[in-house]
């Protein structure tokens, strides 16, 4: 017996395990990205490739799995070097902190350039200061060699002034020097310390501002109808996949129409025409109609697009080149079409451009000058929009090559958002952070990141995706409602259809068998969610006794007992039809052995042969049969949450699915299959109890 | 009666034969021919979709929403103003007659019956695979279809779909991956039976192929209980499809389907408009029930003769 039950429990866990690496597959597998879902369907690749790295969940698939199976905290431990401690927050989140020797938990923050040290003493009170001392050079060799790669590209780069070039290379030299001589990391980190805050005189300390200014006006520089339309006609020319409904290209293109009609009224009907194919979903008309006309569009406002495109791609010399291109003559001749046009577009770029650096106002300029017809204005004012560009690339290339220059220094701490994270200083990696009204582009900071976890085999199951709070807390709350649903159906339903079943049995072929067995088989084969409705309509709508939805609050679900009823009456309906029809083939079955004959042609009273020899034995089966029946009953309760809006765990799995919050699916399924296999167990146990005659090896 | 010829191979009845005693099988069942009646109107139904509806089964009227029984709308209408009669007719064409794969193109045969269809030829193979081979391979396929059914049906539907994302095929594939351990199970059970038999002997002293063994020799000796139970996975798979769409999870919107049209009707219920709930609902039931009347009924006629 002992044997069979180790054997069984070992069979439970291989289960689980085939399960677990099944989910985690299929999740993977899924085109539906977790950060479309968390973020919205309008993230950018570069985005969701940062949010996904800031989830842990860009690492490859068996380590992701390894760690939601026994943690990452031991190997954070050995980055971080110090111990690690989870705790429990008063509104019962929980967080990961580092510990200090003496017993203080720590944890850190990026705020530019410095790192911020959070520590929590025992008695609750937090503190906050700088702790830049922890900073450490990573790899010294490596260093040298990407700063020795940085000075040819110095030396070589033609966008420096020379005295700005020259300066540089003397800082590089320096800081080379130490790293070529010093081999003690002390010594080294002080050695760099003077020529590394020399470095600090070329870095703008508003270049982070500005460049962050300047990306994002960027998109709103490309909402422009005829930038939008060229656009597209460009990707769809290259057949590259355009992600905009047919319908919006179809408007796009009206706009476009609408904004060339006075300039080119031609053209704007060619547009038009476009416009309906799209309409028609045509896509190959449309493109006919647009081939002939849109190089003559482009070449019309090639200043114009070829500024956007340079700072969509944050190439400032270029945007530089661009506004130079549309002040020459024999590029641009800026006649009415063109005034008209690139006045228009210049007016809005310098009014977005002005608010970010006050010098862009030019622009402004050139659209007025544009649109009262003094060409020779606008070409001046262009020029000093080109120029005042042009010192903007220059100071933000300068930063970032002083910024390069620092030797890079890491960190492996203990983040706010419960990660381990390897912070680098001055590193030029742009990332974007989470905030809570979606994300922030930021420089620096994190290069890798590890989210804190104990594994599921130490019992922490991970934290939601879609909540934060932790899997483990909600999971057993959501259980406990469903256990309190499923136990009220229980009682309900096994003595109706043991009595049903016995009286359907005993009375074999005629009417009121017939009734029983039919009713039986259509409330067990009618979906749940069908037999809920009938309920809530007969109920609920036109009878009005009893509430057609649940909502509970804190106190779930003894709140409000009445909303309890017609849940527990549609999981009633699911399964007393089964358990009846098996009670009554076993009954029919029993009545019909020799021993119950034997004791009818005994003369033994009719209802003492029911009670004393046939029900003990016709219940055996139906009751170990129930026990398997788990599964069904499980996606009944699933159901009937999902119909009622009661908040059990069918209804925590359903939303977890639809979210792809894997953590909580994968929890949600353990415990399922926990409870499928163990009831099995559990039955098979209880039938040799039952059941004399059978004994497991 | 003439079923007693089975017990001998050698007075093979024809095509016409079977089918006239298979008919009086039925006609000596009561159940069965109330389960009959029940799915041949809906498949009648299904496959004159177009005579016998007015509107097509997206066709919106503003003017119109959440109607009861009329004249023009003989079941009212839903929300959007769109004919409930219509979308159950032609959402019972995508259960039973056409599964819609892109918007222009669409398979013969329903998405239930493809996905018992594929869940049979799987499950078959693997159930005729294990039982006849045994040894490892079957303690293989076994434990792995053990895992399979351990793991509660519902949730495994709702990953599956959460996964791919919902459409008709992805259906199909739910449906056939949640029904493939049950139907391998079964043929397997039958197979272990059928596997000591003469003429399976004889067939390997012939040094017939495995293959030949598998699926001419042993599949068609077990066709039997193998149909009946084909014939009950339908009504489950119905009940998925159901199930499925009620949660979200079914064919995408505009396509009628009988669960999502549940699952959105019951937010009117309340609100007093119950049709748009109750037609669907009933619609469903009836097939479900329908099918099980008929399975339930054949299965003790022909045990009646046995």
């Amino acid at each position: 017996m002992l044997k069979f039950i180790l054997r069984r429990i070992g069979l439970l866990l291989l289960t689980m395990f085939l399960v677990s690496v099944i989910v985690f597959g299929v999740t993977e597998a899924a085109p539906g990205n977790i950060a479309r879902n968390v973020l919205g369907a309008y993230i950018t690749p570069e985005q969701e490739k940062s949010f996904l790295a800031q989830m842990g969940l860009d690492r490859p698939i068996y380590q992701r799995y390894l760690f939601w199976l026994v943690g990452n905290d031991w190997l954070a431990r050995r980055r971080i070097g110090m111990p690690l401690k989870q705790i429990r927050t008063e509104k019962g989140f929980l967080e990961w902190w580092a510990v200090e020797p003496d017993g203080t938990l720590i944890r850190w923050k990026l705020e530019g350039e410095n790192l911020i040290a959070i520590r929590k003493y025992a008695d609750g009170r937090l503190e906050q200061q700088e702790d830049n001392g922890r900073w450490r050079v990573r790899a010294p060799a490596e260093e040298l060699a990407r700063l020795r790669e940085l000075r040819g590209q110095v030396e070589g780069d033609a966008r420096l002034l020379e005295e700005d070039r020259s300066a540089l290379l003397g800082r590089l030299d320096v800081i080379i020097g130490v790293l070529e001589s010093v081999t003690n990391e002390q010594e080294m980190l002080s050695a760099l310390a003077g020529p590394e805050k020399e470095l600090d005189a070329f870095i703008d300390p508003n270049a982070t501002r500005l460049e962050e200014g300047l990306l994002g006006a960027a998109p709103e520089l490309a909402r422009d109808e005829i930038y939008e339309a060229l656009v597209i006609y460009r990707n769809l020319s290259v057949g590259a996949t355009v992600n905009i409904p047919p319908q919006q290209i179809a408007n796009k293109m009206n706009r476009a129409a609408g904004v060339v009609a006075k300039i080119d009224p031609d053209l704007a009907e060619q547009l038009v025409n476009a416009q309906n194919a799209f309409q028609a979903g045509n896509v190959e008309v449309a493109m006919e109609t647009l081939t002939p006309i849109m190089p003559a569009l482009e070449a019309q406002s090639a200043g114009y697009i070829h500024f956007v495109d340079a700072l969509q791609g944050a190439d400032f010399f270029a945007a530089e080149q661009a506004l130079r291109e549309m002040a020459d003559p024999e590029k641009t001749p800026l006649d009415s079409a063109h005034a008209a046009l690139l006045g228009r577009q210049l007016g809005k770029a310098g009014g977005v451009l002005r608010k970010i650096s006050p010098g862009f106002k030019a622009l402004s300029e050139a659209s007025t000058a544009l649109t009262k017809g003094e060409v020779e204005t606008a070409r001046a004012k262009l020029l000093e929009a080109a120029d005042h560009m042009a010192q903007v690339a220059r100071n933000l290339h300068l930063t970032e090559l002083a910024r390069l220059a620092k030797v890079q220094r890491t960190f492996w701490g203990v983040d706010t958002n419960n990660r381990a994270v390897l912070w680098e200083r001055g590193g030029t990696r742009v990332s974007w952070q989470m905030i809570e009204m979606g994300m922030r582009r930021i420089r620096g900071g994190a290069v890798e990141y590890l989210p804190l976890q104990r594994g599921l085999l130490r019992g922490d199951p991970g934290v939601s995706v879609r909540t934060y709070r932790p899997v483990g807390e909600t999971l057993v709350l959501r259980l406990r409602n469903s256990l309190v649903l499923a136990a009220i159906a229980f009682v309900v339903v096994m003595p109706l259809a043991l009595v049903l079943g016995l009286i359907a049995g005993l009375n074999e072929g005629k009417p009121i068998d017939r009734i029983l067995s039919i009713f039986g088989l259509v409330t067990t084969v009618t979906p749940e969610f069908v037999s809920g409705i009938f309920l809530i309509l007969i109920f609920a709508y036109w009878l009005k006794l009893v509430p057609g939805a649940t909502v509970f609050g804190e106190k779930a679900p003894w709140e409000r007992p009445d909303m309890l009823i017609l849940p527990v009456a549609t999981l009633t309906l699911a399964e007393l039809g089964y358990v009846l029809r098996m009670t009554r083939a076993s009954m029919s079955e029993v009545m019909r052995t020799p021993y119950i004959r034997t004791a009818f042609l005994k003369g033994l009273p009719y209802w003492r042969i029911v009670f004393k020899h046939a029900v003990r034995n016709a219940l055996i089966a139906p009751i170990t049969v129930i026990m398997l029946h788990v599964n069904w009953l499980v996606g009944g309760i699933v159901i009937v949450e999902a119909i009622f809006g009661y908040p059990g765990l069918g209804k925590y799995l359903l939303e977890a699915a639809l979210f792809k919050d894997f953590n909580a699916i994968e929890a949600g399924a353990m415990v399922l299959v926990t409870l499928a296999v163990g009831t099995q167990l559990l039955a098979d146990i209880a039938y040799t109890f039952l059941n004399p005659r059978i004994r497991y090896q | 009666m003439t079923v007693r010829e089975e017990a001998f191979p050698s007075a093979k009845p024809s095509f016409l034969e079977r089918l006239r005693d298979s008919l009086l099988i039925l006609w000596g069942s009561k159940t069965a021919m109330v389960g009959l009646t029940m799915v041949m109107f809906w498949i009648v139904v299904a496959l004159l979709a177009p005579w016998v509806t007015k509107y097509s089964p997206t066709e919106q009227d503003w003017q119109a929403q959440n109607q009861g029984p009329s004249a023009q709308h003989w079941l009212g209408t839903d929300d959007a103003g769109r004919d409930i009669w219509s979308r159950l007719v032609y959402g019972a064409r995508v259960i039973l007659i056409q599964t819609p794969v892109t918007d222009k193109f669409s398979l013969p045969i329903g998405v239930a019956v493809w996905g018992v269809l594929l869940g049979l030829v799987v499950g078959s193979t693997l159930g005729l695979v294990g039982g006849y081979l045994g040894g490892w391979i079957d303690e293989i396929i076994m434990r792995l279809l053990d895992a399979m059914m351990a793991f509660p049906v519902i949730l495994l539907y709702m990953i599956i779909i959460a996964a791919v994302g919902p459409s008709a095929i992805n259906v199909v594939l739910a449906i056939a991956i949640v029904g493939t351990p049950g139907i391998a199970r079964l043929v397997r059970s039958l197979t272990l039976d059928i596997r000591t038999r003469e003429y399976i002997r004889a067939a390997e002293v012939r040094g017939e192929k495995l293959w030949y063994i598998l699926f001419v020799e042993i599949l068609p000796n077990a066709s039997g209980p193998i149909l009946i139970d084909a014939m009950l996975r339908l009504g489950y798979a119905i009940f998925a499809m159901g199930t499925l769409g009620f949660l979200g999870l079914g064919l995408p919107p505009p396509s009628p389907d009988w669960g999502s049209m549940v699952a959105k009707g019951r937010r009117f219920i309340l609100a007093g408009s119950p049709w748009a709930a109750l037609w669907p609902a009933v619609a469903i039931a009836s097939l479900v029930v329908g099918l099980n009347l008929l399975a339930d009924g054949l299965r003790e006629e022909t045990q009646r003769y046995r």
